[in-house]
């Protein structure tokens, strides 16, 4: 077994049972894309359920859709992809050592987050205010289509799941921000900002495919 | 020293760049209608670029060990068979689920 060398200061993260900081990195972050993995196939069952019911109810889809507004589907999906940039910049400080740098984007981070939970609240307060709601409990009679429910419940069961994911992810990042203020990060060791930044990533990349499918289609 | 790439602060922002002119073209592309099943194709093409720019540079699989794209690509073949298998079954049902 080979002993760090002495020129790696502060090894304090390193854990015994790896041979130096760059095994137990890549360790972490192979874990982190297993768990990807399984995040897919999550989210994966819901866009089949997507599909299948599309392949049935063309035309349901095409109406039930105009309920949505492009337009703050649009300013998201920007508000998300922004998002998606300050956390890779919040990595790019850690890894140049620029901590404040780091907290700094981690900050524009859970801001733009917020900004995007807000948006979302605006949306869904507006639809139960109409008696647009999943399942049995929709009331609503604007959309001539039977099965009008049915696309709720879809689209309820997909955004309501991506922003769960969302707030976990500002949990998460209020988490580093607290960390990085301990001065717990440095350019060797910062995986658990490299590992929320794929977790976050992921969430942007869900958005990116739930904004056409949903809001696009009229 | 895979897992340690950098990308600079320019590479980045033009990622995202890239990124906020495709969410603009596909909006944009639902102003012009397109015909029934090309509309489809063209949003699903879009967003499959712009997650798979994603991966390769936000989430560095472009610089990443083997192993960790082989991970990738394997979710999405099985997310793939999901998708297919399954509608083996309900595209060729003469009658939908009752009630659903």
């Amino acid at each position: 077994m080979s002993q760090p060398s002495a020129t790696e200061e502060r090894l304090e993260h390193l854990k015994h049972y790896f041979i130096d900081s760059d095994q137990q990195f890549e360790a972490s972050k192979m874990g982190m894309w297993v768990f990807l993995v399984t995040e897919i196939l999550f989210f994966g069952g819901l866009f089949l359920a997507y599909i299948v019911y599309r392949a049935w109810y063309p035309e349901l889809y095409l109406l039930a859709s105009e309920e949505l507004h492009t337009f703050w589907g649009a300013v998201n999906t920007v508000v998300l992809i922004g998002s998606s940039l300050t956390v890779a910049m919040a990595i790019r400080s850690a890894q140049l050592n620029q901590i404040k740098g780091l907290i700094i984007n981690l900050w524009i981070t859970i801001g733009l987050a917020c900004v995007f939970m807000v948006i979302k609240y605006f949306e869904y307060a507006e639809k139960f205010g109409k008696g647009i709601l999943p399942g049995g409990y929709y009331t609503y009679d604007g959309i001539e289509h039977e099965q009008a429910n049915i696309f709720f419940s879809i689209y309820y069961m997909m955004t309501g799941l991506h922003g769960i994911h969302v707030l976990v992810g500002i949990g998460l990042m209020l988490w580093l921000v607290y960390k990085a203020k301990k001065k717990v990060f440095h350019s060797g060791y910062y995986t658990p900002v490299e590992i929320t930044g794929l977790y976050w990533h992921l969430v942007d990349i869900i958005w990116i495919f739930l904004f056409p499918l949903l809001y696009l289609i009229d | 020293m895979s897992g340690h790439h950098i990308s600079s602060a320019k590479f980045l922002w033009g990622v995202a760049l890239a990124l906020f002119v495709l969410t603009f073209i596909t909006v944009a592309v639902t102003w012009i209608q397109i015909p029934e099943p090309w509309n489809i194709v063209v949003a699903i093409a879009i967003a499959v670029v712009k997650a798979l720019i994603v991966v390769a540079f936000f989430m560095n699989l472009w610089w990443d060990t083997k192993f960790n794209v082989l991970l990738f690509i394997m979710s999405i073949a099985f997310f793939l068979l999901l998708i297919g298998i399954t509608l083996l079954d309900t595209l060729y049902r003469v009658d939908p689920v009752p009630s659903f």
